[in-house]
């Protein structure tokens, strides 16, 4: 049998860089070939540049349908994308058109390769075929009304309408949410085997792709590092770039080490309420956090999980006294915490945070070694220029990064790099607790992974208290005692990782626990 | 950008230094040549309906116009940061209650402020251009609020805060630093803007007063003279336009920089 | 949609108030009245003519008193054109300058709107920053320059169009003066629709388009132009209540009788009802062509409708 798609000595240039190189595969007809590898690796290029969809420069050869695109010009190659092949990419926010409608797109995808104009009912049955409920109401709605999972079904609905021999899907889940992104890889693979749809899937997740993928392709800087059955190569990887990949994206029954003692309380918080103004113009307030109660003690790790909008970051920020706060009762080693306004800095000097996005984190204006000082300036005045600087020094050396970056500003530093100052920058007065608001989701895979095994060692060297913010119940697990669930604000279910992974009560619990598996 | 403010230097040193070295003086009047054309002995570039020298008149008005031009945008900054800055640092209701009185100030004829100004401080040419100044600051009022509220959400200011830094620091050293950039390059684009309205004032009969001259008056007398002497309009004319296109450009490249 | 216009027309009344009481303010802080002509007036003359038109009235009555004849529709007396009331000079000068100012509005936006276009076509190469050089130089020149010089070469030395008057509303007799007026603004939306395409161009969905097979010019025109004019309709509005009542100098340098030139008199005059009126009608175009442009902003974009 003949591939569909097939790939030989494919080299990707952009603007004389290059980004990938000697890369092969071949795709059959109902066969689905992942390519897997961190950010960076070339992955995406690979499979939009002969399409000429990236701004890569392709060459080698690309045989589609036994046609070879690298070469073509613009105009064959637009002809064909419209006939043979359908894209469905990563954001799926974003990724439509936000002033046409729902119907509007699809049967535009439709009639590009030269059907007929598609009736309504026809509309409505592509879009029930993706699942989407009520499809003859969404035709006429506009993307933003739909939710991320939604508009990532229309788009694959669209991708399909044309009856491609070939899907492209360029990392289709990695935006959404944990709890919908095993339902859309199900749905991929169901029209797969029903359309006989030649698949080409792009992921750096690759524990997802077992269950999705025949063959995986693992790249690394442009280069193939392995490629195989997708099963044996997950069980056994011969590669420690596959290896650390896996290790990478923690898994729900991973070994973990035993987690540092617990001593005695350090924060305690009861009914915390938060709220704000209702966006736009209509009065009233809406209720972010609704009467949570959480408590930490010394040297013990609490994960706060959530989906997007349950009011995780907000409660976090309201008892550290860095967010906003209706009413509630917080306590520091059974002191009450003064508010936001009247922190003196020795209360200050107890909780640290660190963010989610990195490079915000840190002022573009200063440099690394005045960003890392700022604390001990206002929380430490007692300490000299010297011991300001020696103190500095040894954060960057804690944290692992060269003290040369001292000099440097956070334009020229990586994405690990800038967390790694973020969290140089909270250790440096020595808190003994940190606030980890999604420290790591903004982080490449490979190095998201070696920022939390920095923050599990400073968990145990440090005796540090860690309040963890996450959507991710695996990283939850490796590194916290227990775990707190919020769902609209409230906390829904509460206790020991291991019993709340195991034997999850409520439902908002199961959904995260089923996503993670 | 090099290109363009090297050319407003030069303009900026001629004005500055050119009329005292010419034998005219802006406001002598050669009885034995009146409406000379260009490259006639002594004058230059020729001279106007009552024979004053047109190259002493140019550089006069350049220097006049340049002047009131940066003064009114230095206040224009002043303001405009002050305002802006507060407005999007409080926020709330405070910064609901700035912003509408921008929001009706610029509801406001524009034309109608900056005549009654003219009436009210028409004896100093100084005060007219504080006047305008103060009517051109809301546009810097609004781009330094909009940063600010853009920065304030960014997560360093809130990592400030942890650090213990109070929030009149936190404005000075994290804030005001970061909107110093776009702030300069709008200070740019103010002094355009405001060339504009003084030359047009001044067109108007409305702005400066003779014997001072600027550019608009020059370009008001050139049109009234175009069918005879046309070099009287387009000499006065090309210099407007030429430092209004590099303060233009300038300042878009360095918006661009910045945003 | 209603709703949003409700809102918008509560929220634009106090604004409209606050103008109008800031004017009036404004005006009688300034110093010299309506009767301080060359010619001065005996003492008893000018306290009857200020008896007669209410002037003698303490601050806030007078407010009242105008507040409540407008509720009316009466914008009262000229108190320098007499025998006219200030409806009478705007219904006069409003069509003359509705005309210039709309000719050039559509002349602007069809240049600038097509400068944005070709120049995104072409991002990147000659063609663009050529266009955009052009719309920047276009933004710079003031009207009181290309004015007088569009008649020294096209009317003055090429005599191919009449350098001044109204001529009944002629073409011929608008075609300099709309020029003038529209050319800044022609460069000034050049640049937003080409900064807006440039946006749209870089964004997801308009990938998701080209995957889906369709060419550069239905990309352009379908799925990018759009959401890119978000940023023109914002800054039409203003312009627009600017270009249909601020062309003061066009109609001085072109004898036009618009709108514009019976305010400046009327400033220069302290003809209060007169200023104010134009003030009101200013502030009320401003209002409705901002009503204008969110409407608008619904049909570009219409995760704005909220």
């Amino acid at each position: 049998m003949t591939a569909v798609y097939e790939v030989e000595k494919l080299v990707i240039t952009i603007r004389g860089v290059t980004v990938a190189r000697d890369v092969g595969f071949r795709i059959q007809q109902g066969e689905c070939v992942a390519l897997a590898g961190a950010s960076g690796s070339g992955k995406s290029q690979c499979c939009l540049a002969p399409f000429g969809l990236s701004p890569g420069v392709a060459s080698g050869s690309a045989w589609l349908l036994g046609k070879d695109l690298v070469g073509l010009e613009e105009r064959r190659l637009r002809a064909i994308r419209g006939r043979d092949v359908g894209f469905v990419f990563q954001q799926p926010l974003t990724a439509l058109t936000p002033h046409l409608t729902i119907g509007r797109q699809l049967s535009e995808a439709w009639q590009q390769a030269g059907a007929p104009r598609p009736t309504r009912a026809e509309l409505a049955e592509a879009l029930a075929r993706v699942g989407l409920d009520r499809p003859g109401e969404r035709l006429e709605q506009f993307p933003h009304r739909l939710s991320g999972g939604q508009r990532q079904r229309v788009m694959i609905a669209a991708a399909i309408a044309h009856r491609p021999k070939l899907l492209i899907a360029d990392e289709p889940t990695t935006a959404l949410d944990a709890a919908i992104r095993a339902d859309i890889l199900g749905l991929l693979s169901r029209l797969r085997a029903e359309e006989g749809l030649a698949m080409l899937l792009v992921s750096h997740d690759l524990a997802a792709l077992a269950d999705h993928a025949d063959q995986v392709v693992v790249l690394n800087d442009g280069r193939v590092e392995e490629s195989g059955d997708a099963r044996t190569v997950m069980a056994t990887p011969s590669r420690p770039y596959s290896r650390a990949l896996i290790a990478a994206s923690p898994r729900l029954d991973s070994p973990r080490a035993p987690l540092p003692p617990v001593g005695a309380p350090l924060i305690e918080a009861r009914g915390i309420h938060v709220s704000f103004p209702r966006p736009g113009w209509r009065r009233g307030r809406v209720e972010a956090v609704a009467g949570a109660d959480i408590h930490v003690a010394e040297g013990e790790a609490l994960a706060l999980v959530g989906g997007s909008g349950s009011g995780k970051s907000t409660l976090a920020r309201a008892i550290a006294r860095l967010g906003p706060i209706d009413r509630g009762d917080v306590r520091w080693r059974g002191r009450p915490l003064p508010a936001r306004q009247a922190m003196p800095p020795a209360a200050r000097r107890g909780i640290q945070p660190v963010f989610q996005d990195p490079v915000a984190s840190l002022d573009p204006r200063w440099r690394v070694r005045d960003i890392i000082a700022e604390p001990l300036r206002h929380l430490r005045p007692e300490l000299d220029g010297a011991r300001r600087a020696a103190r500095v020094a040894a954060a960057l050396e804690e944290v692992g990064l060269d003290p040369a970056l001292a000099d440097r500003r956070p334009a020229t530093l990586s994405g690990g790099q800038a967390q790694r100052v973020a969290i140089a920058r909270a250790l440096v007065s020595d808190p003994e607790m940190l606030l980890l608001d999604e420290a790591t989701s903004a982080l490449d895979v490979l190095v998201a992974g070696r920022v939390l095994d920095l923050l599990e060692s400073l968990q145990r060297s440090r005796r540090l208290a860690l309040l963890f913010i996450t959507h991710d119940l695996a990283v939850a697990r490796r590194l916290c005692h227990r775990i707190a669930v919020l769902d609209q604000g409230k906390i829904v279910e509460e206790g020991p990782a291991e019993r709340l992974i195991t034997a999850p009560a409520h439902a908002a619990t199961r959904k995260l626990v089923a996503a993670s598996h | 950008m090099k290109l363009p403010l090297a050319i407003i230097g030069a303009i900026l040193l001629a004005a500055l230094i050119g009329p005292a070295l010419l034998p005219w003086s802006h406001d002598a009047i050669d009885w034995g040549a009146i409406r000379a054309a260009p490259l006639s002995p002594g004058h230059l570039l020729g001279t106007d309906s009552v024979g004053r020298d047109l190259l002493a008149r140019t550089l006069v008005g350049t220097r006049v116009t340049l002047a009131v031009a940066v003064a009114a945008a230095l206040v224009a900054l002043l303001i405009g940061v002050a305002w802006g800055a507060t407005a999007g640092w409080v926020g709330g209701r405070v910064d609901e209650a700035m912003m509408r009185v921008v929001d009706a100030l610029y509801a406001l004829p524009f034309m109608f402020v900056v005549i009654l100004l003219m009436v009210l401080f028409g004896r100093s040419i100084l005060l007219v251009f504080i006047g305008i100044g103060v009517v051109e600051w809301l546009t810097m009022a609004r781009v330094v609020r909009g940063q600010l509220m853009a920065l304030k959400e960014r997560p360093f200011v809130l990592a400030a805060e942890a650090a213990g830094a109070r929030p009149f620091a936190i404005v000075a050293r994290h804030l005001l630093p970061n909107v110093a950039g776009v702030a300069i390059a709008y200070l740019l684009l103010t002094v355009p803007q405001v060339v504009m309205i003084e030359s047009f004032l001044s067109f108007l009969g409305l702005g400066v007063q003779e014997p001072l001259t600027s550019l608009g008056i020059l370009v008001k007398e050139g049109a009234d003279d175009m069918d005879v002497a046309a070099h009287a309009l387009l000499l006065p004319g090309g210099v407007l336009v030429t430092i209004l296109i590099c303060l233009t450009i300038a300042g878009e490249r360095l918006r661009d920089r910045f945003s | 949609m209603g709703p949003l216009l409700l809102r918008r027309l509560l929220t634009a009344l106090p604004t409209l108030a606050a103008v109008i009481i800031l004017s009036f303010l404004l005006m009688r802080v300034a110093p010299g009245g309506p009767f301080d002509g060359e010619r001065a007036l005996d003492p008893a003359t000018r306290a009857a003519l200020m008896h007669a038109y209410g002037l003698d009235l303490p601050l806030p009555e007078q407010i009242g008193r105008y507040l409540w004849r407008l509720l009316h529709g009466d914008f009262g007396p000229s108190l320098v054109y007499r025998d006219f009331t200030v409806t009478d000079l705007v219904a006069q000068g409003l069509p003359v300058s509705l005309r210039l100012g709309g000719f050039a509005l559509l002349l602007a936006l069809i240049l600038g709107i097509a400068m944005g276009l070709f120049a995104a076509a072409r991002a990147g190469g000659r063609t663009d920053h050529a266009l955009m050089l052009g719309a920047t130089l276009l933004t710079a020149l003031p009207t009181f320059v290309t004015g007088p010089v569009l008649v020294l070469l096209l009317g003055l030395w090429a005599g191919w169009l009449p350098v001044s008057g109204w001529g009944d509303g002629d073409p011929a007799h608008l075609a300099l003066p709309v020029l003038a007026l529209a050319l800044p603004v022609a460069g000034a939306i050049a640049k937003l629709s080409r900064a807006g395409l440039a946006t749209a161009l870089g964004q997801d969905h308009v990938r998701t388009a080209r995957a889906r097979g369709l060419g550069p010019v239905t990309v352009l025109l379908r799925h990018a132009l759009r959401p890119a004019l978000v940023p023109v309709a914002s800054y039409v509005g203003p312009a627009a209540a600017g270009l249909l009542t601020g062309a003061v100098v066009i109609e001085t340098l072109f004898a036009l009788p618009g709108l514009g030139r019976y305010f400046v008199q009327g400033a220069l005059n302290r003809d209060y009802p007169l200023v104010l009126g134009v003030v009101i009608l200013y502030a009320g175009l401003i209002i409705l062509f901002n009503l204008i442009a969110d409407l608008l902003y619904g049909w570009l974009d219409p995760r704005m409708r909220g």
